[in-house]
């Protein structure tokens, strides 16, 4: 090891770039240079450094129980109308100006209070909140807000379900842009299914019935929209749906009660069984006997928690508008 | 003499293996090099297979087939473990122990020890990510293995760090070679890291179930403190002791600055465990952690470039190789994309910045620009050089490793491209205002914007799969060509 370490403390110098050697060498070959540091290393280090400084002297950096909240402040400050409680009501920017040290909260309620964008939409929202529906249906102004603001909400909470241009899910989700609804189509009937949510539930009648008069109700309810089905089938399927419980919920026309979110079997327009999409009356009558015997359970959950009364507002109109196109 | 033993000696692998290399087959233990070395590529294989099957998730979602154990969520976490653990991890215990012995000039301290952390490492890794396919996580990104799992790997790493520090006090020379450093480093980072992050108590001993026991925000605190030193400790630190050791070897010269390599070495170690709060900004934590996280990373930014410089200056006089010499190509280029990526990362650690990219595909990009064309690259020239030393012999092909070379590069700037459109155009439209001053875009239309961008980026993966399949030839032929040589040899000699 001694004859090695004399050997090896051997400062050389390269005839390419005439650097010398450490003189320490490694596994037969390897050695290192004994260059200085790159100048315009060194200085954009040191660059770095006087840009961490400042940053610290301007906002909240070290943690000191020497400051008063706990921390070195900075020196960059915010002022902002804070908000006001009062019987553990909060309102917002209601209260005093204040002014505190540079902190991401103050920062929001700073930009939510000066940014020409939210303020140019809080006075949107404010002319919308105190408009009757109707009136801001027929405003071109007012409808061309909730277009772009309802796209939105619209977009983040409903499209996952109703998809993003309202068309649904035949088999899972109903259609909101056809003349079909469930529900109902006055703006208050709109506006309580997206507060309180709705439960649609048609019992299984694959108990109560068998095969060959499931055939026949679904003929008969095909029959309903106009389609060319076997009349026989059909006839006695009307006597299956005017006794066995059908006409309960569907009414004895078939056209559906709104209180009961039971569908209109008389319109054409189908939100479970896939019949525009059956390529022959085979398909179609396969696809309203799967309904009739399976039922149906589906729920759409209720949004009053989570949503401002004016997005609910906004929603409503929205949809009206997405409708009536 | 160093210079021209390098030179002939070293070249670019193609000269016939040396008789002094032959001394070392005997004098070291390679067989457990050899053992990380070829499970680094069959984890490199899966993980990366993973990935683009998960990218393709994303741009094909049939590709889900409604089976919950391919599902992206499921499979992402054997896609990071496989990458960095399995591909990264084998490769690190393969160059470390194969250049702790040779800077050492002393076999590997420990014998079947060795062996022991080839086995208890795989294992882990094999455990944890069946576990994923079934759902057992803890949810902490890079830190998904359950409690047992999370034991067996604090003990491995225990051992690992004996042999390791064990070989460099037996070393029979009178410095510590720079690779060393790294390596150490990144040794006793991770241990501490590992341990700390972990800490949990599972629900009960014959469950698989654990709770972290930190909360809140210093849970989330504890988890980027360690996912960011993961990075940093892991797939930088470490991998610079790979280049520190490969760049000169393969190049034939020395190393450019010792001083460099000192101050960029220490200042990287004492920066990097301040800056993982940067992936926490603008959420429910303290500011001033906001402020002294961006801080750090910006002063990060020098001593990370200092290995860059000091492993591209190394080819200073020897230039010509970058031309030449498929091997170095891969070694210089790993180590642009390292410079450029830890650009990237300080500039994206400040808040304003982070507010744009933060939650998009830019961050998926950046990672990559790191874990491919860094962490990838430097592991491919370093095997291409390190594989025919371990069975005495030269590469099987140097025409495949340049296909390789140019599969990985097209795909990482196929894929970093991809993603820069994909993240930076979301971050754009999810703060773009209509004339009402409403949000112009709702997700889902990002999400529709995204879907070009994605398709790109599950081509770019397969490009760089594609790349790992000409490697294993490439390597299985230049065993199988030792192994034809040697049978010959014997033969002959009993002639």
């Amino acid at each position: 090891m001694s004859d090695n370490n004399s050997e090896q403390h051997k400062i050389t110098k390269d005839p390419i770039t005439g650097a010398e050697t450490t003189g320490h060498v490694w596994d037969d070959d390897l050695q290192e240079f004994n260059n200085p540091l790159p100048r315009w290393w060194l200085w954009a280090f040191y660059g770095t450094i006087i840009f961490t400084i400042v940053y610290w002297v301007i906002y909240p950096s070290w943690p000191t129980g020497l400051a008063k909240d706990g921390y070195i402040p900075g020196t960059s400050t915010l002022t902002f109308k804070s908000d006001k409680i009062e019987d553990g009501k909060r309102t917002i920017a209601a209260g005093p100006e204040v002014t505190t040290h540079w902190n991401t909260r103050a920062l929001l309620a700073v930009q939510m209070q000066t940014d020409p964008n939210e303020l140019k939409r809080q006075e949107m929202v404010k002319k919308v909140a105190a408009t009757p529906l109707d009136t801001v249906a027929k405003d071109p102004q007012q409808s061309a807000f909730v277009l772009a603001y309802g796209k939105g909400i619209f977009g983040d909470y409903c499209a996952a379900c109703h998809q993003a241009g309202g068309q649904g899910v035949i088999g899972h989700y109903p259609n909101i842009i056809d003349d079909a609804w469930l529900w109902g189509s006055d703006s208050a009937d709109i506006e309580t299914t997206i507060r309180k949510g709705r439960k649609g539930n048609m019992p299984a009648q694959n108990t109560l019935l068998n095969p060959e008069e499931i055939t026949e109700a679904a003929n008969y309810v095909l029959s309903l929209s106009g389609e060319p089905v076997d009349a026989g089938l059909a006839a006695k399927g009307k006597v299956i749906f005017e006794t066995k419980g059908c006409s309960g919920c569907h009414m004895p026309t078939g056209v559906g009660m709104k209180a009961l979110g039971s569908a209109n079997l008389t319109d054409k327009i189908w939100t479970q069984a896939d019949v525009p999409g059956a390529k022959d009356m085979a398909a179609k009558i396969t696809a309203v006997e799967h309904v009739i015997a399976n039922g149906i359970q589906r729920e759409m959950p209720a949004w009053e928690s989570r949503l401002s009364n004016d997005e609910i507002k906004v929603l409503v109109a929205y949809i009206k508008l997405l409708s009536s196109e | 003499m160093a210079q021209s033993a390098a030179i002939d000696g070293a070249g670019i692998g193609i000269s016939n293996a040396s008789s002094v290399e032959a001394t070392y087959l005997e004098k070291y233990n390679y067989d457990i090099v050899k053992k990380f070395a070829l499970m680094a590529i069959f984890w490199g294989i899966a993980g990366m297979s993973a990935g683009t099957y998960i990218a393709s998730e994303l741009a094909w979602p049939f590709l889900n087939f409604d089976i919950a154990q391919i599902t992206f969520g499921r499979l992402r976490p054997l896609h990071t473990s496989g990458v960095i653990f399995g591909f990264g991890g084998n490769a690190l215990f393969a160059t470390s122990y194969y250049i702790v012995q040779r800077t050492c000039q002393t076999p590997l301290w420990g014998g079947k020890l060795a062996d022991f952390t080839f086995w208890g490492w795989n294992l882990a890794i094999a455990i944890a990510g069946v576990g994923y396919l079934f759902g057992i996580t803890q949810g902490r990104e890079y830190a998904e293995p359950e409690w047992y799992v999370d034991l067996l790997i604090a003990v491995v790493w225990v051992v690992y760090l004996v042999i390791y520090t064990m070989t460099l006090l037996k070393r029979n020379q009178p410095h510590i070679y720079v690779a060393n450093w790294f390596f150490i480093s990144f040794i006793l980072a991770v241990a501490l890291l590992h341990i700390f992050n972990n800490l949990a108590v599972p629900v009960s001993f014959f469950g698989v179930k654990s709770y972290s026991l930190f909360s809140g925000a210093q849970d989330a605190m504890t988890q980027w403190w360690y996912g960011h030193n993961a990075v940093g400790f892991f797939l930088t630190a470490a991998f610079l002791g790979m280049m520190y050791y490969f760049v000169p070897k393969q190049a034939g010269r020395p190393v450019y600055s010792y001083r460099l390599s000192i101050i960029h070495f220490w200042a990287l170690s004492f920066m990097y465990m301040w800056v993982g709060t940067h992936h926490l900004h603008w959420t429910a934590i303290p500011d001033w952690t906001s402020t002294l996280a961006a801080t750090f990373s910006i002063m990060l930014l020098m001593p990370s470039w200092g290995g860059m410089i000091n492993g591209i200056m190394t080819l200073s006089g020897a230039w010509d190789k970058l031309r030449s010499d498929p091997i170095m190509m891969f070694l210089i280029t790993s180590l642009s994309f390292y410079g450029m990526s830890t650009f990237e990362g300080p500039m994206m650690s400040l808040k304003s910045v982070n507010a744009l990219s933060h939650y998009t595909d830019w961050t998926v990009g950046h990672v990559h620009s790191g874990a491919l064309g860094w962490v990838a690259m430097v592991t491919f020239g370093s095997f291409y050089h390190m594989i025919p030393k371990l069975w005495n012999t030269t590469i099987y092909s140097l025409k495949l490793v340049y296909i390789h070379f140019f599969l990985t590069t097209i795909g990482i700037l196929l894929y970093i491209t991809a993603l820069w459109v994909s993240g930076i155009g979301q971050g754009l439209m999810l703060r773009a205002f209509d004339e009402y001053g409403n949000l112009a875009y709702s997700f889902i239309e990002t999400v529709v914007f995204m879907h070009g961008p994605l398709v790109a980026r599950a081509i770019a993966g397969m490009f760089i799969v594609t790349g790992m399949f000409f490697m294993t030839y490439n390597i299985w032929m230049t065993i199988a060509k030792r192994n034809t040589v040697t049978d010959e040899a014997t033969s002959a000699a009993k002639a």
